[in-house]
């Protein structure tokens, strides 16, 4: 669908995503391939970042657009967008692949959230105005919060490991993830 | 309600509550109104911190994708049995959307057409018509539905009175849904005076979205309810 990978706005996604599902939930075979057009590269960065090896990253993508498929039929739009169902699905895909294998022995020091996210640069960036904005608030986050919610979403770590890891109390670890958020969704309400 | 407990929506839209803890979280908040909308805000901001790693995908994952798609059925969506009826069936009625919480058959019905003089008289005439059968149905946005159908006449119709009022630029409309197709059956545009059409085939199921006014070409929302009424 892009024949120029290096850029692409995307825009009011969010409307033609949710008419997009509806038309899957139907069984409409390519309105699925256009879904898959709009959001694989989400779908796709998120499980690269979780679960890092390009090709676990790839099995969690087939996981997460079987179940699209599986479950569309029965998604509830009153529960929320299909974008942030489609992301939720794929966070809980790539977090159990790496929660999975426990015994792979990952380098939490190498992986804390002040470290650069790798990009490389031969990689194809999607770029859309709303993950520009992302990535602006992100940078409003007190520097614990910021790593106590990267630490969750992208290493996979429950909040008492988060705890131990950053030698924090529990409580304030849990506070820090929801004090974090919240800050991170007001600004965003406040830059859409 | 522990304030510990609420607290802990952050790490639970991150997905980082140990099973446990999460567990205790979910029964919390099915008795907590501003808990389940505080994490359906704080997910869809995690959502859209993990959209913006956006990052291309390798070609040749699409192909792969859509194949093993192509060998999975879908789930198909939920089914509610309703109480017998007055011909003492048991009816199923098939609802899209959204599990469990949707199309709950309130009630077979017989004296539902108190309000009869505002229906359109071909839609009354399938209520009223001797061998009509009547559910009433509950939709995914807070309203109720009744169907009738009627064999002798070929004819299903819909009393819409009781679906929620929609602001003017936005309409309800029906649809046939068959082998994964939509067909529009036509626009509500008075909710008070219901909606007749010929009855579908026994494969078809009729749904009802809200649409922009004027209608569209297929459904763009969820339906807010889907019905067989070849078991009505």
């Amino acid at each position: 669908m892009t024949s120029n990978p290096q850029l692409r706005l995307v825009q009011g996604e969010g409307d033609d995503i949710d008419g997009l599902l509806a038309r899957v939930a139907l069984g409409d075979s390519a309105a699925f391939g256009r879904l898959y057009d709009e959001v694989a590269g989400s779908v796709y960065g998120l499980a690269r970042r979780v679960v890092r090896d390009p090709q676990r990253a790839e099995d969690v993508v087939q996981e997460v657009f079987l179940e699209i498929w599986r479950k569309a039929p029965r998604f509830d739009r009153r529960l929320g967008k299909a974008k942030t169902w489609i992301m939720t699905i794929t966070h809980r895909r790539a977090v159990d692949a790496v929660r999975r294998n426990e015994a792979e022995k990952r380098h939490a020091e190498e992986t804390t959230a002040d470290d650069p996210i790798q990009q490389n640069p031969e990689d194809a960036m999607i770029l859309a105005e709303e993950h520009v904005a992302v990535r602006d608030c992100l940078e409003t986050l007190t520097e614990l919060q910021l790593e106590s919610v990267q630490l969750a979403y992208f290493n996979g770590y429950t909040y008492p490991q988060v705890a131990t890891l950053l030698d924090r109390p529990l409580a304030t670890i849990k506070t820090r993830m929801r004090d974090g958020l919240i800050r991170l969704r007001d600004c965003l309400q406040g830059a859409s | 309600m522990s304030d510990d407990l609420h607290t802990v929506s952050g790490a639970y839209a991150l997905n980082a509550v140990e099973p446990d803890e999460a567990r205790e979280f979910e029964r919390h908040m099915s008795g907590c109104q501003a808990c389940r909308d505080e994490v359906r805000e704080l997910r869809a901001t995690a959502a859209a911190m993990g959209a913006a790693e956006a990052e291309a995908p390798p070609a040749a994952l699409k192909a792969r994708v859509l194949q093993a798609a192509a060998r999975q059925p879908q789930l198909p969506p939920v089914v509610t049995e309703v109480a017998p009826g007055k011909r003492r069936r048991r009816l199923a009625i098939l609802v899209a959307a959204a599990a469990a919480v949707v199309a709950v058959v309130v009630g077979v019905v017989t004296t539902e057409v108190q309000h009869g003089s505002q229906l359109a008289q071909p839609v009354a005439a399938v209520f009223h018509a001797p061998d009509s059968q009547t559910v009433r149905v509950r939709t995914s946005n807070g309203g109720t539905l009744t169907v009738a159908v009627s064999h002798r006449l070929h004819e299903m119709a819909v009393d819409t009175h009781r679906l929620p009022p929609l602001p003017t630029a936005q309409v309800y409309q029906l649809w046939e849904m068959a082998g994964g197709h939509a067909r529009s059956a036509g626009l509500v545009d008075n909710p008070a005076a219901g909606q007749a059409m010929p009855l579908p085939p026994r494969s078809t199921r009729v749904a009802i979205t809200i649409e922009p006014a004027g209608g569209s070409v297929q459904p763009t929302t969820q339906p807010i309810v889907v019905l067989r009424p070849s078991q009505v």
